[in-house]
């Protein structure tokens, strides 16, 4: 029985991890020979359109490589890419997330792309910008884009509600409650003035913890927000969601699932919310109404900033790749040529090379200069910790707790004991 | 037959009894099937049991931990929920189902005019019920501005949001698979006709009213049907997971309400990279079954009855 057993596991880790070695070296000469790269991605359809030409046009450059892509929807990205790579069958570019960028590398799946510094140059790139990608001092990951976290105000319905527009410089999260309550009232409940949060995102929750001078996660990779912070953060939402500012529970959870097109925002029923200011031109194009950028509150009687600069997305290659040479030069297309860039703007966030920056500024949409605008003006403190091994799965737990408070199944301090305790747990378990 | 004969001519001359080469064709044939079923479960099922004492994160070599997965059960507060939620589902939700699945079987039983239509009708949500596609169309019915809340509006009554509120979350799944009836209602039907006339027309001669007839005939002789369902339905009810999959966007929220045992599983073992964990998890999920069964084995020998 022993026997079978040490057998099955070495078939399985046959299937886990064949060839740590193999593959072949990143700084090496580019291959004459025709190559096949896989690039996987997720997105809307509007980035598979966009992506799609830009792999077209590498072709172009390079007739001997064919990148084919791979692209699904957020949700599903994750859990293909854990059985993709556990089967050794990895893609060779990774459009890699911030949330799981620790995970994957500190486990030796991507490249450490100082060693194809011959075909991957990233001086265009600011040094701030480039840490985000690091993991061990190694950089594992390209930043693809910035982005900013914002309130977003649909300035159209708060004419219509006789509401002045507040001043961003100086608006505490307590003006965010009145005005939002002004409102609901205003509109006898069928607008209500905020859109809850806490659902979708840890920036908000981020913001809220380097504000109170805390952070979610110490240089250690270890929960270090304080529970009565936590709390606080919980208590604010579920006043919100009892006094009338924010929607009943139910219909924020069901909101949060739907996605941005049923997002208050985009339905125009919600006034003040909270997104990245990326999110902008796709929150316009759905609600038809103007929309602005506001900067979130409380920052002007913060103890330290809230507001940082997330990079929106990076470019990773696998550690397996059997071509990282060539996938070098692919992600370097991505990241430094200009036609490149022309075509895919600021779909994935405000591009983090500046040289790039520049160039495409001027073809920008109304709404994507002003998310441009708000970058620059953004006053922001030094980025967060990456987010650790094992604590990939935060959202889903800001979730749950947010969730439970909401619902009044627990207090805000029971959930912030809980949540302190759960993301440990998941962080010292990986 | 044709295919068999046509391959003992082939092989006439192979040594061997005729029995002996029938063995072997018939071998051949399954073989297909054979490699299927150890490749994609024999495999993997002994993979999986393996890998329940390893430490295993999918990326890097799985490592022996003993039986830690297995202690570590004891101090998951979610496994604890998730336990909860699906125990709930199935005692609810398999009972509620077979009572439909008879009811309405004896409906049909009694010579309807298009009962060839019916039973179609009736059987299809169960080829259905555990559909993404009709996960989908739950979530619409169900929802805040769905189906049932603008019926309810029509009768003046303020719906809710039936699937985002925690309290109702469940309810919506368990009548998801009540509504699946189909499958057992079939083998219930096939059962009715096996119960000969006779002791109807014996029954009424002796003034049984139709209570008594369903309650001293019906029941008794029908009971290894009932017996039959039940055990499939327990074990399936056990097993359920796309429905709540994508009916909670795989979150078994709103709070753990619909966190069904295999979505917690395949929560750790996917989205925690947990795969050692969720392998151990599987296995107690096994055990579960398997105990829920014998029990279910141990309680027929006092209620089924067998005609023979």
């Amino acid at each position: 029985m022993r026997k079978l057993g040490a057998i099955l596991l070495a078939a399985t880790m046959t299937f886990g991890v064949a060839a740590c070695g193999g593959g072949s070296d990143a700084g090496e000469e580019l291959s004459e020979e025709p190559v096949t790269l896989r690039f996987t991605w997720w997105g809307s359809d509007a980035r598979h359109q966009r992506t799609q030409q830009v792999i077209d046009l590498f072709k172009k450059e390079h007739p001997n490589i064919t990148v084919k892509g791979e692209f699904k929807d957020w949700n599903g990205y994750w859990e293909s890419l854990a059985t993709t790579v556990a089967a050794n069958d990895a893609p060779d570019i990774i459009q890699m997330d911030e949330l799981y960028l620790a995970s994957y590398a500190e486990r030796g799946a991507l490249l450490d792309l100082g060693t194809a510094s011959k075909h991957l140059k990233t001086g265009d790139f600011e040094a701030s910008a480039l840490d985000t990608g690091k993991v061990d001092g190694k950089q594992y990951a390209l930043p693809v884009g910035l982005a900013a976290y914002s309130i977003v105000v649909n300035t159209d319905l708060l004419a219509q509600y006789g509401v002045q527009l507040p001043d961003d410089s100086t608006w505490t999260w307590d003006d965010l409650k009145r005005i939002g309550g002004e409102i609901s009232k205003a509109s006898g409940g069928k607008v209500t003035g905020v859109q809850s949060w806490g659902f979708n995102d840890a920036g908000g929750l981020n913001i809220w913890a380097r504000q109170a001078g805390a952070s979610l996660f110490d240089d250690k990779g270890n929960v270090a927000i304080p529970p009565a912070v936590l709390a606080k953060y919980w208590t604010y939402l579920a006043d919100m969601a009892k006094s009338g500012v924010a929607p009943p529970p139910s219909v924020t959870v069901e909101r949060a699932s739907a996605g941005l097109d049923q997002s208050g925002t985009a339905t125009n029923t919600s006034v003040f919310a909270t997104w990245w200011n990326t999110q902008l031109t796709s929150l316009t194009a759905a609600s038809g109404k103007k929309l602005k950028l506001l900067k979130l509150p409380g920052e002007a009687t913060a103890a330290s900033p809230g507001a940082y600069y997330k990079p929106s997305m990076f470019w990773s290659i696998s550690s397996r790749s059997k071509h990282p040479a060539e996938a070098a030069l692919f992600v370097d297309f991505l990241a430094n040529n200009e036609a490149a860039a022309k075509v895919l703007l600021t779909d994935r966030g405000v591009p983090a090379n500046t040289k790039i920056r520049t160039a495409i500024t001027p073809q920008l949409a109304e709404t994507d200069k002003a998310a441009v605008a708000y970058l620059d003006t953004l006053k922001v403190g030094a980025a967060p910790r990456v987010t650790p091994n094992g604590a990939s799965s935060i959202e889903a737990i800001l979730k749950r707790h947010t969730e439970e408070v909401l619902f009044g199944r627990s207090t805000p301090d029971e959930a912030a004991a809980a949540f302190i305790k759960e993301l440990q747990a998941e962080i010292d378990a990986a | 037959m044709s295919a068999l004969g046509e391959l003992r001519r082939i092989r006439g001359s192979a040594r061997g009894s005729p029995r002996k080469k029938d063995n072997r064709a018939a071998l051949l044939f399954l073989l297909p099937w054979f490699a299927g079923l150890g490749l994609i479960t024999v495999g993997p099922v002994a993979a999986s049991l393996v890998l329940g004492f390893t430490d295993y994160n999918l990326i890097q070599a799985p490592e022996f931990n003993g039986v830690d997965n297995f202690t570590r059960m004891l101090s998951d507060e979610r496994l604890y929920k998730a336990l909860r939620v699906t125990f709930i589902y199935v005692v609810v939700s398999v009972p509620v189902q077979l009572a439909c699945a008879l009811a309405l079987a004896m409906l049909l039983d009694r010579g309807l005019r298009g009962l060839a239509f019916y039973r179609s009708a009736f059987y299809l949500p169960s080829l259905l019920g555990s559909s993404v596609a009709i996960a989908v169309l739950w979530r619409q019915i169900f929802g805040a501005d769905g189906l049932v809340n603008q019926i309810l509006d029509l009768m003046g009554i303020q719906g809710r949001g039936w699937i985002s509120d925690p309290s109702t979350a469940l309810s919506t799944l368990i009548v998801l698979n009540v509504w699946t009836f189909g499958a057992p209602m079939i083998i219930f039907l096939a059962g009715l006709r096996q119960i000969p006339v006779m002791y109807y027309e014996a029954a009424q001669t002796d003034g049984a009213n139709r209570w008594t007839q369903f309650w001293r005939i019906t029941l008794p002789l029908l009971s290894p049907i009932i017996f039959f369902n039940l055990v499939l339905q327990i074990i399936h009810a056990f097993q359920s997971f796309t429905q709540a999959f994508v009916v909670s966007g795989g979150s078994g929220g709103p709070s753990d309400s619909t966190l069904f045992y295999t979505l917690y599983l395949y929560q750790r073992g996917f989205n925690s990279f947990d795969m050692g964990y969720a392998s151990a998890l599987a296995w107690l999920l096994l055990v579960i079954i398997a105990a829920f069964t014998a029990v279910n084995f141990w309680a027929a020998k006092y209620w089924v009855f067998y005609d023979d």
